[in-house]
């Protein structure tokens, strides 16, 4: 029985990663849905969510569980003025040049984040990390973990209903069904689409709030985020938000599994392959229909 | 005009060839190596990403296999030179396989597909400590054993217009033609009877042997490699970055390009010490907003549009004398 | 013997029946026109005989050859060219580069290429645009740079894909007595085409119309165009009657 146990453990660990994946993933949707691009500054943005919650935890004692707020908002601004001084600009927005620019920005930010802090390891300490939530005798989950994966998950939902339910969701999906004639029907391009680059860069860098006690802090650490953020928008269907999200706790699950039966190293690999396997066989996605 | 650039092109390479005997500096050498290894890894990347125009992001896939194939054959006792051949064939093999699969899709989906390829790739390089030394790494046999550095620098001239010259010729080309046209539409390709996905695949070929061999000369110059370096997406990035700076799909923007961005990070090394890839992001910002077709391709085609004047406003039929209209009576297609 | 034939072709798009049931034949050396309403199954039906799709029931023959599941390239080198409606030329090359195209499917030689795309060219009175890039063009030129594109492949069969759409009538006219001589050199057209009656009614050999991806008329165009069946298509019952 133990297998069973270890597995099960395994799973479980999953899902509690697999919910900060997806709100990683749901960002990236949320921008490819709308802008049909590429954003392969989601890592860097994510880096400066976990930069932003450290500061601010440094500066007042708020630990990031509340301090995500502020790391949320901050990627928020950063990205609308993304959008609005540098994206809007590109002539044509041809897809070839918006993917070089989100790369050049990348680059910007990860090195300058690196020249103004260093390229150091940094970690915060939080009394909460050595506690363990038991289920029965062999089941036990670590309670920063639990917290997130709660916060993760309202938020996840909060951004559902958000594409769904509201004016702005309304006129997102519109514009991912076809750009051309929305303007026509009074919905104002640029800005629902600086708003969407907005959430998708405050979600990445709430995640990278979420993710700071659990993990080490320097300017790289988003780049394995954001190449796991492209799986889940391939595995999803790209530009589906509902999809991202399933398939960031599939990928969380499926990472804790190989970690388990085959060891940690071949994680990012596996995830790759499936990657791979989905692209060649059915490259609109296994779990997303509906587009956001 | 076509054949002053090729005079000029001539006696650029010839005076490249001639300047280890006027500078002895390993330093600078060593520099302009660099220099010249990635205006040949522009050049192989722009037959693929710039004339095709498939933007691959995982060109780092190919020159890892060079690398790695010199170190790892190397070590079970082929000779360093036999070593870098049949890591040109294993890289041209990587290639099929890859292209195969990525080529079916288009867009973002197919820049996405190549950089997972060359992800695995690192991974399993990394992964597989028995073989390959993983993370600590593999020792790389030194290719030149006489005045090596100047041997280096020589091969990255040479092998920057091995490549000039084979983008010159296929430019000219049928097969040349036939990747712009992929570029430009791939519908409108397949209806003028063009395979393709085999016309993409074979420059894919080419720029992989030519990467792979980059490859393995960085390799061997640094005696030592990890996958994280020759294997990373920031390798695939620059490679990528390098002709779209000095214009992609055109000859010499590869080779400008170069020149370009290795300076400035030369110069800008020394301020921003382990952030040197700043100012890549920023050269790449620039390019973008203020000069979308590359440094090359927008100063050509400012000086086209002045040169030619239309003849006749666009769309109108043109007027015909009799004689014109005699002559087309006579055609038969 | 028929250069084309479609025998029985269908195709669905989902819960769409785009072609249903479908037969024709294209005689050598014949201009025959595809007519019908927007969204009638013109374009689907180019689609497939070009190999873009392949018919989900029926067989499509060429020279007697099936050609039911080609691909569009191998379609081009059987002798099949093509325009497209939506105009695609390749924006960035001149509009001799964008001919030239065409005729490497017959040379491997540049300068082979290049005499047979000016030849081509200069027959659609093209020859003052010769080394300008294609993106400047307006749509009547673009039009024509479709037609040189797909006639420099020297095929058998062109179809035309609503060649004359959005061109004013003269223009229209013009270009239409260009294609009608086709003909003389062996090449069959097919043309799909929408409302600009004129141009049929001058050069088209045969007619054949469809709507709502069904054939519903066939024959000679002054014939076809007073049927009630084809009238209905067009206007709604209401006008059947004027044909009587």
């Amino acid at each position: 029985m133990n297998w069973f146990y270890a597995s099960l453990q395994a799973v479980l660990n999953g899902l509690l990663t697999g919910a900060l994946y997806a709100l990683i993933g749901m960002g990236m949707a949320l921008i490819f849905g709308v802008m049909r691009i590429v954003n392969f500054t989601h890592g860097a943005f994510l880096m400066l969510g976990m930069y932003a919650s450290y500061i601010f935890f440094q500066k007042t004692g708020i630990n990031p569980y509340m301090g995500f707020v502020v790391s949320g908002a901050v990627l928020f601004v950063i990205g609308y003025a993304v959008y609005m001084g540098l994206l809007r600009r590109i002539p044509g927005q041809v897809d070839f040049m918006v993917i070089l620019l989100t790369l050049g920005l990348a680059l910007i930010i990860t090195d300058g984040v690196q020249l103004i802090f260093g390229a150091d390891y940094h970690q915060i300490n939080l009394p909460l990390l050595a506690k363990n939530f038991r289920i029965g005798s062999q089941i036990s989950l670590n309670a920063p973990w639990l917290v997130s994966f709660a916060i993760a998950l309202v938020l996840a939902v909060a951004l559902y209903f958000v594409v769904t339910h509201t004016m702005f969701g309304r006129a997102a999906r519109a514009i991912a069904q076809n750009p051309y004639p929305s303007p026509l029907m009074g919905i104002n391009v640029n800005q629902v689409q600086a708003i969407s680059f907005g959430i998708g860069a405050a979600a990445a860098g709430i995640a990278g709030a979420l993710l700071l006690p659990v993990f080490y802090l320097y300017p790289a650490v988003g780049s394995q985020f954001e190449l796991k953020s492209f799986v889940m928008v391939v595995l999803g269907g790209m530009g589906s938000i509902q999809g991202a999200a399933i398939a960031g706790l599939v990928l969380g699950v499926v990472e804790n599994l190989t970690s388990l039966y085959w060891g940690n190293e071949w994680a990012l690999a596996v995830d790759f392959v499936i990657f791979i396997l989905v692209l060649s066989l059915k490259p609109s996605g296994i779990f997303g229909s509906q587009r956001a | 005009m076509k054949n002053l650039q090729f005079v000029f092109a001539a006696l650029f390479f010839l005076l490249s060839l001639t300047v280890p005997l006027f500078i002895h500096s390993d330093y600078t050498l060593q520099i302009l190596f660099r220099l010249f290894l990635f205006a040949a890894l522009g050049l192989a990347w722009n037959l693929v990403g710039g004339y095709a125009g498939q933007l691959s992001l995982g060109h780092a896939a190919y020159f890892g296999v060079g690398a790695y194939g010199l170190a790892l054959l190397a070590k079970l006792g082929i000779s360093p030179w036999l070593a870098v051949l049949l890591g040109v064939v294993l890289a041209v093999i990587s290639a099929a396989i890859i292209g195969s699969v990525s080529f079916r899709l288009r867009g973002p989906y197919f820049a996405l597909c190549t950089i997972a390829f060359a992800e695995v790739l690192r991974l399993i390089a990394k992964n597989l400590p028995d073989v390959t030394g993983g993370d600590v790494g593999t020792q790389v046999p030194l290719l030149f054993t006489q005045s090596s550095i100047k041997s280096f620098y020589i091969s990255g001239v040479l092998l920057t217009a091995l490549a000039f010259v084979l983008t010159a010729w296929i430019e000219r080309s049928k097969f040349g033609y036939y990747l712009m046209a992929i570029r430009e539409d791939e519908d409108t390709a397949m209806s003028v009877g063009i395979n393709t996905a085999r016309v993409k695949l074979w420059s894919l070929l080419i720029s992989a042997a030519i990467t792979a061999i980059g490859g393995a000369l960085y390799a061997s110059l640094f005696l030592f490699i990890v996958p994280d370096q020759v294997m990373s997406i920031d390798m695939s990035v620059e490679i990528a970055i390098v002709p779209m700076l000095g214009g992609a799909g055109t000859l010499f923007g590869p080779v400008i390009g170069s020149m370009v961005l290795e300076t400035a990070s030369e110069i800008f090394k020394n301020v921003f010490e382990e952030a040197h890839l700043l100012i890549y992001g920023v050269l790449v910002v620039v390019v973008v907003l203020f000069l979308p077709e590359g440094i090359v391709g927008t100063v050509t085609n400012k000086l086209r549009f002045f040169k030619k004047a239309p003849a006749a406003p666009f769309g109108a039929p043109v007027p015909v004398t009799p004689e014109e209209e005699a002559e087309r009576t006579a055609f038969r297609p | 013997m028929s250069l084309l034939e479609a025998k029985h072709v269908s195709k669905r798009f989902g819960g769409l029946k785009a072609i249903n049931d479908i037969s024709f034949a294209v005689n050598p050396a014949e201009i025959t026109f595809i007519v019908g309403p927007n969204g009638a199954g013109k374009t689907t039906l180019f689609n497939l005989i070009t190999g873009v799709f392949h018919p989900d029931a029926g067989a499509i023959y060429f020279h007697d050859q099936d050609i039911t599941k080609l691909t569009p390239d191998q379609a081009a080198k059987l002798g099949i060219g093509r325009t497209f409606q939506i105009v695609k030329p390749l924006r960035n090359l001149t509009v001799l580069e964008n001919v030239m195209l065409g005729a490497f499917l017959r040379t491997s030689s540049p300068s082979k290429a290049e005499a047979a795309a000016t030849q081509v060219l200069k027959f659609l009175q093209m020859e003052k645009f010769l080394h300008l890039p294609a993106r400047g063009m307006g749509l009547p030129m673009l039009k024509r740079l479709e037609i040189a594109r797909a006639l420099a492949t020297h095929p058998k069969l062109i179809l035309l894909d609503e060649v004359v759409a959005g061109l004013p009538t003269p223009e229209a006219i013009k270009l239409a007595m260009l294609l009608k001589r086709l003909p003389e050199w062996g090449i069959s057209a097919i043309g799909g085409i929408e409302h600009v009656m004129q141009v049929v009614m001058r050069i088209a050999d045969r007619v054949i119309v469809i709507d709502h991806g069904t054939l519903i008329a066939e024959g000679k165009p002054e014939d076809v165009v007073h049927r009630p069946e084809v009238i209905e298509a067009y206007l709604g019952p209401k006008y059947k009657e004027i044909a009587l």
